[in-house]
């Protein structure tokens, strides 16, 4: 009963509240028009009173030793007497002070017509938009600021350390770990990347000398080289190791990744006849939460011991193909297959040097590579994680996903490109599909192709929503967490900044050192956000 | 303004309410959470200012918790006389059992005080608990009892002012039921701030009895009869033990507990207490070296059945399976454990697939005993509090969550143990018994070390340098650096 009471009078008094708020308002802006005295006397009488209750408020706070509490006293006092107390006092004074003020000053200057006009204006904005800017303030910028002081401080928030927690965060090893510099340039990767540049310098030498200039740089080399760049960071990220590092990597990887394959969903599904179908499915992704998705994936890649059979479907892929024994039924079938991918790949190369399309035969060209190193590997040693016993029965061999530093960092990825594709992928089709019919249309008419057209009008059209799909990437990325804390928890390597912030705050509870990487964190995301901001602002 | 047509001003008028009934409507929506919250305000101003009251008059309110304790003495006796004015308060409990065994079974323990006293218990479990409760307590909103898993932490929260000592009376109450050898890992610097709730014998390993007889293996009395068991059964085409370290955020923990069993073995007693407060380093001869000692045994070939592919990557929960599947013959792990071991496994009934514990053999033929176990502080002064602590120190909370833990389990082991004395035996399994009596009995009993330490490397380093160097990443040498250098100055 007492329940029903309360929620009736919240009610009564709510919109009692609401209704006074709005009466009053509505006369405000009549007043302003009207009699601007009144106005500021008002506006006086709210300020004071809102100081009154601030001064009445303040306190001043001993440390009273051997107590967790301190001795406050307030630093106001008025008498106190019936229901009258020194806080309702200090109200009154301030309300009446600030009044009489504001009366004073809106008698003698009272603006003209138009000027009111404007002060009506942005009291109208002033009274729709101050609430939702102080929930701001209360929400955001005060919790900003906060950290941001504790960071400078030490584990229990108490005694001043300056930058050190800073200093800690660039310095530890944990973080940042240099020494395998060295083992860059001993990565197949690196070479690789290497290789790829080379390749891509080459046919940029070689289209431009046929034009006449010294390079010419077309989307088959800048594919190429944007292909060599992910490989060299992959050669250096895997080598200088730390939570700093991991989390660039990370940024990275994803970012270009999802970014790429979205890009290529979004293509490749525009000309297909089921086209919601496919992008569907593969924004299915999107639709699970991001501990959700690490849990899937910690089952696609659980290893079980050898003896047993594998649940984890990339192991289970992976023993199986081992046991397809060279010169065994199953490694000729496989052989046979993939001689005949590699013809096909053959034949398209050769359509792409015959047409003088670059990108076709280097990609087809590229594309063979593994796939003849597969058919070498089923003929001679053999593919995938099994091995002969001594007794001739196989044995499983296992790969450690999630627990082999470094690369157990990229197979984390996997989950999150996974989840990101779905979104890249609706926004550069919609900016795809928004890309003017007449501009297309004019460039077929100028007797462009379908890639010259897709190089040449289409993308340059989209790259600022492609740059809009990374800042947004990058932001979410650089922020990862729920993966991470899901499948490994930072063990094995794998650990970055936001769960290290996780655990330093509240596993350790160091309040400084948490706030300090939140701060590095803040800092990462602000200049990608304001440049998307920017960019947004001019696109209006 | 009055020129414009009625219709008009009308509708606009009716738009005018019709907005402000809906912000209305959703202020008093909102506001509703409020109105519970102002209830409870005023109870909750008034624990402040016991508090507060409290620590600024220490003095007096010790002379009045003297005075309560003699009332207290007469009244033991007979609660409900006393639990009188005290039926409708409202205690919360915060914790870190979360599954539906041990948090069922434990909110059934309570839910018999509250019947028996009026007193209204919560209790919420949470796996994270000890993460969370840094927050809450930061944030001013602590439960009014925590279930602390590791002393360690009931110390830092002891000497941070956030915890209560307990008051003589329930002192006194605790006495009763809990022998020195346990009450003193509440103790911090001298006061009395925790009460032990759980307790877990850690130095066991499981295995099957039948199948050691058939296979012709004896369960080993020494550190080297244990080591040449295992060699034997690999020479037999048998893989000895089954381990598994992961465990969500706290993996590496069951790593730790290994090196502590070893270190109490293989060291005395009081350089354990050194190692635990800091004074021995981990880089030291004697900790690295039963670091190299574990490793190797464990990274011998043919030695672990890891269930998830390696060692690190097991759940410690993944291992009950195989051992009744005879994946592997041995499990070291503690009492607890019981609850991981498959339903419908029978307890050392001599059965032919019954599942039996040993003592995990010493090394210099004394009887060092690890343990662990949870231990209960209270955020709140109150007399409400007050009782149900008391009631967490008795044998009778034990008894009861026993039995309905076991009941929970659907028979079998129910993974809970309480060292409290006088319980009621008949409560426990004959197994459970033995393991009662190595607990009480026992002449060196020290608690699970990394339980201890500061958070920074009990709860920190000591499992992510334990988990890298399980896991192959860093060598002993790294690895226990590390740790020395995360131990807070």
């Amino acid at each position: 009963m007492a329940a029903l009471w309360g929620a009736f009078l919240g009610i009564v008094i709510s919109v009692g509240a609401s209704a006074a708020v709005f009466w009053g308002t509505h006369r405000l802006f009549g007043l302003v028009e009207r009699r601007w005295a009144v106005v500021a006397a008002v506006a006086g009488v709210l300020v004071g009173a809102g100081a009154g209750a601030v001064a009445a408020g303040l306190r001043r706070c001993v440390a009273v030793e051997g107590s967790r509490n301190d001795e406050c006293t307030p630093l106001l006092d008025g008498p106190s007497f019936g229901w009258i107390n020194p806080t309702l006092m200090w109200i009154v004074i301030g309300a009446a002070v600030f009044g009489l003020a504001g009366a004073a000053v809106g008698v003698k200057r009272s603006p003209g017509g138009d000027r009111i006009a404007t002060l009506q204006g942005r009291l109208r904005a002033l009274t729709f938009v101050g609430p939702a800017m102080l929930f701001v303030a209360l929400g955001l910028i005060v919790p900003l600021l906060r950290t941001i002081y504790l960071s400078l401080f030490d584990k229990a928030g108490e005694s001043f350390r300056g930058l050190a927690n800073y200093g800690e965060i660039f310095t530890n090893a944990q973080s940042v770990d240099l020494s395998g510099w060295a083992g860059i340039f001993g990565s197949r990767l690196f070479w690789g990347s290497l290789i790829l540049f080379a390749i891509a310098t080459l046919i940029a030498m070689s289209r431009g000398r046929s034009r006449g200039v010294r390079a010419d740089v077309s989307a088959s080399t800048v594919g190429i080289g944007l292909g060599g760049g992910l490989l060299l960071s992959f050669a250096v990220f895997a080598n200088l190791r730390g939570t700093v590092m991991n989390n660039l990597w990370w940024v990275v990887a994803v970012t270009f990744l999802s970014t790429a394959l979205g890009l290529l969903a979004a293509v490749i599904a525009d000309r297909t006849k089921r086209e919601s179908f496919a992008k569907s499915l593969i924004f299915l992704p999107m639709a699970i939460s991001f501990v959700g998705a690490g849990i899937i994936w910690r089952f696609m890649y659980i290893a079980r011991p050898p003896q047993k059979s594998q649940t984890g479907l990339l192991n289970a892929i992976w023993v199986w193909l081992g046991t397809l024994r060279p010169s065994s039924g199953g490694a000729w079938t496989a052989v046979a297959v993939l001689a005949a991918v590699t013809v096909l790949l053959t034949a398209l190369c050769a359509f792409g040097v015959r047409r003088r399309q670059s990108a076709i035969a280097v990609g087809s060209a590229i594309a063979a590579i593994p796939l003849l190193w597969l058919i070498y590997r089923f003929l001679g040693p053999g593919v995938g994680g099994s091995a002969l016993g001594p007794n001739d029965e196989p044995i499983a061999g296992t790969i450690l996903f999630v627990q082999e530093s470094p690369f157990n960092n990229v197979w984390l990825m996997v989950v999150l490109i996974w989840i990101q594709t779905g979104f890249a992928m609706v926004i550069l089709s919609a900016a795809i599909k928004a890309v003017p019919a007449d501009l297309i249309e004019a460039a077929r008419v100028d007797g462009a192709d379908e890639r010259q057209v897709f190089f040449g009008v289409t993308l340059p059209t989209i790259v600022p929503t492609i740059t809009v799909v990374m800042t947004a990437m990058i932001v979410l990325v650089m922020k990862v967490f729920d993966i991470v804390r899901v499948m490994t928890n930072g063990n094995f390597g794998t650990q970055v900044i936001a769960n290290e912030m996780w655990q330093r705050s509240f596993t350790e509870f160091n309040l400084g050192l948490g706030s300090a990487l939140a701060v590095v964190l803040f800092l990462g995301v602000v200049p990608v956000m304001g440049l998307n901001i920017r960019r947004m602002q001019r696109g209006e | 303004m009055k020129d414009h047509s009625n219709r008009r001003t009308r509708l606009r008028w009716a738009r005018l309410l019709a907005i402000v009934l809906a912000f209305g409507l959703i202020a008093a929506a909102c506001g509703s959470d409020d109105d519970g919250d102002a209830e409870e305000a005023p109870a909750a101003t008034e624990a402040m200012a016991d508090e507060s009251m409290d620590d600024s008059m220490a003095d007096e309110s010790m002379d009045d918790s003297m005075d309560d304790e003699s009332m207290d003495d007469s009244m033991d006796d007979d609660m409900s006389d006393d639990m009188m004015d005290l039926s409708g308060t409202k205690v919360t409990v915060f914790g870190p059992e979360s599954s539906d065994e041990e948090a069922g079974a434990l909110r059934d323990a309570l839910d018999h005080f509250a019947a028996q006293t009026g007193i209204e218990v919560s209790y919420t479990g949470a796996r994270d608990a000890a993460d969370q409760i840094n927050a809450q307590a930061a944030g001013g909103n602590p439960p009014d009892i925590f279930i602390f898993p590791q002393p360690g932490k009931l110390a830092d929260f002891a000497r941070d002012g956030h915890l209560i000592a307990l008051p003589d009376d329930v002192i006194a109450a605790m006495n009763e039921h809990w022998t020195p050898a346990w009450t003193a890992f509440g103790d911090v610097d001298g006061t009395q701030y925790g009460i032990p709730n759980k307790s877990d014998l850690k130095s066991l390993v499981w295995y099957k009895p039948a199948l050691f007889e058939s296979k012709g293996y004896s369960v080993p009395g020494t550190w080297d009869e244990l080591k040449a068991l295992s060699a034997e059964m690999i020479a037999n085409g048998d893989t000895p033990f089954c381990i598994g370290i992961e465990s969500g955020p706290a993996t590496g923990w069951t790593f730790t507990d290994w090196v502590e069993d070893l270190m109490l073995r293989f060291h005395t007693p009081a350089e354990y207490d050194a190692w635990v407060a800091g004074e021995l380093a981990f880089s030291s001869a004697e900790v690295s070296g039963v670091f190299t000692e574990v490793l190797d045994l464990w990274n011998t070939p043919g030695m672990v059945f890891a269930a998830g592919g390696s060692i690190a990557a097991t759940p410690f929960g993944d291992n009950g399976q195989p051992l009744v599947d005879n994946d592997c013959m041995m499990h070291r792990q503690a009492s607890f454990y019981a609850a991981f071991i498959p339903e419908g496994t029978a307890f050392a009934d001599g059965s032919a697939d019954a599942v039996d514990t040993f003592y995990f053999p010493s090394v210099k033929g004394d009887q060092p005993v690890l343990g662990a176990g949870t231990l209960v502080g209270a955020f709140r002064d109150a007399p409400e509090v007050w009782e149900v602590m008391k009631y967490f120190a008795s044998s009778e909370y034990a008894e009861v969550r026993q039995q309905a833990q076991t009941e929970r389990k659907g028979g079998g082991l129910s993974g809970f143990l309480s060292a409290a004395t006088n319980q009621d035996p008949s409560v426990y399994q004959p197994l459970e018994q033995s393991f009662l009596d190595i607990l009480q009995n026992a002449d060196v009993v020290r608690f699970d070390g990394s339980d201890l330490m500061p958070a920074e490397v009990g709860a920190g380093t000591f499992w992510t340098e334990g988990t890298a160097v399980v896991n192959g990443d860093k060598s002993v040498a790294e690895a226990t650096q590390a740790i020395d250098d995360s131990w807070p100055q």
